[in-house]
C-alpha cells in the first residue's frame, strides 16, 4: 500500500467487515488499483474468519449422557444431603457455642474491669513522689557537683566558695 | 377421586418436589452452556466438567430458579465465571497452550482443508486469546449459539449497545492480525 493510501487503512477495514462504504472511499477505489487489490484481500480474510469464529465456541458439544451424568450427581448431592441432616445441625451447634462462649468472655471482662477512683488516683500520685527523710542524710557533699557536667577545660574541682568564708 | 385429579396431584407432589423439573432444564441449556465453557476453555474434556459443575450449583438453587429464563440468565453467569477461573489455573499451571492443540478440536473442521483450517483456527483462537479481557469476553460469548447481544451483555453487566460495538472492535482488530 502506497504511503498516501495509509489514511484509507481505517476505512477500507470498515468496508470489509460491514460491506458498506463512504463515498470518499468509493471515489479513492475507482482510481487506486492498490486500495481496491487491498479491500479484495481484506473481504476474502473477513470471510476465511467468518468461516473459522464459530468453532472457536462450537467444540464438539457435550457427550450423549452428560444430562444423565449431571442426574446423577445431583441425585447424589441430595442423598447425601438427606443422609447427613446432622452435619448442618453440628455446625448450627458449633456457631451457638462459640457465641455464647464470646458473649461469656465479653461480660467476664466487662465485669473485672477495675475503674479508678479518683481518691485513689490522688493517693497514687502522693506515694509516687514520697521521699524517705533518710535521702537528705545520706546524700553527699560532692553530689551536687557530679549531678553536672563539667565543660571542656574545667573540673569537679571548681567549687564554688561561699563569699561569707572568705571574709 | 377420579384418574384426572390423581394426575393432577401427582403433577402438583412433583412440582413441589426438589428436583422436579431439574432434568427438563439441564436438556434445554446443555448445549448453550457447553459452548460457552468450550469458547473459554477450548477443550470439551474440561467444558463438559464445568458445564456439570454448573448445572450442580444450579440445582442447589433450584429452589429460587424454577423460572425457565431465570435459570437460563443464571446458569450463563455461572458457567462463564466458573470457565473464566478455572483458564485461570491453566495460566497459573501454563498448560494453557497445550490445552488448546489437543486433538480433538481437530475433529471439528474436516474435509479437504483439514490441516490448513485446523492452523488458522488454532491461530485464530490464539489471536482471540491475545485481545483486552473486555473484548475477549463479549467475543466468546457471542460466538456461542442462541447467545444475542442482550444475553452477553447480561452475563457480562453490560448494555446490548456496548456488546455490539465491543464485537466489531474485536473482528477489526481480528482481521488486522490474521493475515
Amino acid at each position: 500500500m502506497k504511503d498516501r493510501c495509509e489514511t484509507w487503512k481505517e476505512q477500507l477495514a470498515e468496508a470489509a467487515l460491514t460491506g458498506t462504504m463512504t463515498e470518499g472511499l468509493d471515489e479513492h477505489l475507482r482510481t487506486c488499483v492498490t486500495c481496491a487489490f487491498a479491500l479484495k484481500g481484506l473481504r476474502a480474510r473477513k470471510e476465511r474468519m467468518d468461516a473459522l469464529l464459530p468453532f472457536v465456541a462450537k467444540g464438539p458439544g457435550p457427550g450423549v449422557d452428560f444430562r444423565a451424568r449431571v442426574l446423577d450427581a445431583a441425585a447424589a448431592t441430595n442423598e447425601r444431603k438427606r443422609t447427613q441432616p446432622w452435619r448442618i445441625w453440628r455446625l448450627a451447634g458449633a456457631t451457638a457455642i462459640v457465641a455464647v462462649m464470646l458473649m461469656v468472655g465479653v461480660k467476664w471482662y466487662h465485669r473485672t474491669e477495675r475503674t479508678v477512683s479518683q481518691n485513689e488516683l490522688a493517693a497514687l500520685q502522693k506515694l509516687t513522689e514520697w521521699r524517705a527523710p533518710s535521702d537528705a542524710l545520706l546524700a553527699t557533699p560532692g553530689q551536687e557537683i557530679l549531678r553536672t557536667m563539667p565543660r571542656l577545660g574545667e573540673s569537679y574541682l571548681n567549687v564554688p566558695v561561699k563569699k561569707d568564708e572568705e571574709e | 377421586m377420579t384418574g384426572a385429579c390423581v394426575n393432577a396431584l401427582i403433577a402438583r407432589a412433583e412440582e413441589q418436589a426438589p428436583e422436579a423439573g431439574f432434568g427438563e432444564r439441564v436438556a434445554e441449556n446443555q448445549r448453550r452452556v457447553f459452548q460457552i465453557a468450550y469458547s473459554v476453555l477450548g477443550n470439551s474434556a474440561d467444558a463438559e466438567e464445568v458445564a456439570q459443575e454448573a448445572f450442580l450449583r444450579a440445582y442447589r438453587n433450584f429452589g429460587s430458579l424454577r423460572d425457565a429464563e431465570k435459570f437460563r440468565a443464571w446458569v450463563n453467569r455461572i458457567v462463564f465465571r466458573l470457565a473464566l477461573n478455572r483458564q485461570r489455573g491453566y495460566r497459573r499451571r501454563l498448560a494453557r497452550d497445550t490445552a488448546w492443540q489437543s486433538s480433538e478440536a481437530r475433529t471439528m473442521v474436516d474435509g479437504a482443508k483439514d490441516a490448513e483450517q485446523q492452523i488458522m483456527l488454532d491461530k485464530l483462537r490464539r489471536e482471540i486469546e491475545r485481545l483486552p479481557q473486555k473484548l475477549r469476553s463479549v467475543l466468546q460469548l457471542s460466538l456461542v449459539e442462541e447467545m444475542d447481544a442482550t444475553e452477553v451483555g447480561a452475563v457480562l453487566g453490560i448494555p446490548a449497545g456496548t456488546v455490539r460495538s465491543r464485537v466489531h472492535t474485536a473482528r477489526k482488530l481480528l482481521l488486522e492480525v490474521m493475515k
